[in-house]
């Protein structure tokens, strides 16, 4: 096991405190309710944690960052399985407390929960600004075909948002 | 709303809104949502089977079984704590491979080995109670019956445990089937 000493958390939680927003946008993308968002995002600071000893600084920290929160959000065991498909109501904010959140951004994350895990992790990367190359890199899909499904996720939003 | 909208809304959410001592607790085990529940699952059973181990022989007459039944008991306690531990291990770490695809794939087939490692032991387990507590009996008709009883409870509840395994599998078998769509065109 690596020992880390008090510079390395501190590092870390720099780090972690300036990209929150990347595991906040992972959880409201796979979580339907408050509960389970918050629980994903401590799962995934835990994650990031157990894995920053294999951080190099090779790869931006975004990349790391998204590579890390996606896969614990796809692997980790979800507490309720039942679909949730409530198109009027809006969920309660994961930080209701600090600020509003606009309807834009709501109808936006209501719009990508009704997608599949693997649409989620491609459209999350696209919407973030990663090029077709780095969305390749980092969930494993060739580049020929993220370019061909994120096509269609564009579609399937447009859609839902008309 | 445009795509430019959605990149706009995507990229505007969120904000700094946990505090770096918040964060901090979020890296200690004893904060997490399920494996601190899961540790502590896990220690009270160590701790009792350990216990039970330490007071079976006086208290469940393990001097008058024969050594076979003793052995198997013995076993059959370890075989559980060592399910224990290496289901809180595999569980605790879902992240693998250097992509998405890879991990996800790696993880699946780690599920799937604890799956069959964790019914396995449990029917070992189980088989080893009943023959301890059974080595020296004899059986009546009546006491056949209550072991044939007892036999399809623990045969129901490996059952069980199997269906949520499988479930549990069928769903990561859909995911990694989900990350290959499409690659062969």
């Amino acid at each position: 096991m690596i020992k880390r000493n008090d510079s390395t958390e501190k590092e870390f939680l720099n780090i972690i405190h300036e990209n929150q927003r990347i595991i906040y946008k992972v959880c409201k993308t796979y979580r339907d309710t408050r509960e389970d968002q918050e629980d994903l995002f401590q799962e995934i600071v835990y994650q990031l944690w157990k894995s920053y000893p294999s951080f190099k600084g090779e790869s931006k920290i975004s990349s790391w960052m998204y590579r890390i929160a996606l896969n614990t959000a796809i692997a980790t065991y979800r507490k309720r399985t039942l679909p949730v498909d409530y198109p009027d109501k809006i969920p309660e904010p994961m930080h209701s407390d600090t600020g509003q959140v606009s309807q834009n951004e709501e109808r936006l994350f209501q719009a990508l929960r009704t997608l599949d895990d693997t649409e989620k992790a491609l459209v999350s990367l696209f919407l973030e600004g990663f090029t077709y190359q780095e969305i390749a890199s980092i969930t494993g899909i060739t580049e020929n075909n993220t370019g061909v499904r994120l096509n269609r996720i564009k579609n399937k939003l447009k859609e839902i948002l008309k | 709303m445009e795509l430019n909208d959605l990149k706009s809304s995507w990229q505007n959410a969120g904000g700094h809104f946990k505090g770096k001592t918040e964060l901090a607790d979020m890296t200690r085990i004893t904060h997490h949502p399920s494996l601190k529940k899961i540790r502590r699952k896990l220690i009270a059973e160590t701790i009792f089977l350990l216990f039970f181990l330490f007071i079976y022989y006086d208290w469940f007459d393990g001097d008058q079984k024969p050594l076979y039944a003793n052995l198997v008991l013995v076993i059959g306690l370890l075989l559980y704590i060592a399910n224990d531990i290496i289901g809180y291990i595999s569980v605790a770490k879902p992240i693998h491979g250097s992509n998405l695809k890879l991990s996800i794939s790696s993880y699946f087939s780690g599920i799937k080995r604890l799956a069959v490692f964790s019914l396995t032991f449990s029917l070992l387990y189980s088989i080893c109670l009943i023959v301890f507590f059974t080595s020296v009996i004899h059986f009546t008709r009546e006491k056949r019956l209550l072991l044939v009883a007892l036999a399809i409870l623990l045969f129901q509840l490996i059952f069980w445990s199997f269906r949520v395994w499988n479930r549990r599998i069928k769903s990561l078998v859909e995911q990694v089937k989900d990350f290959d769509k499409d690659e062969n065109r």
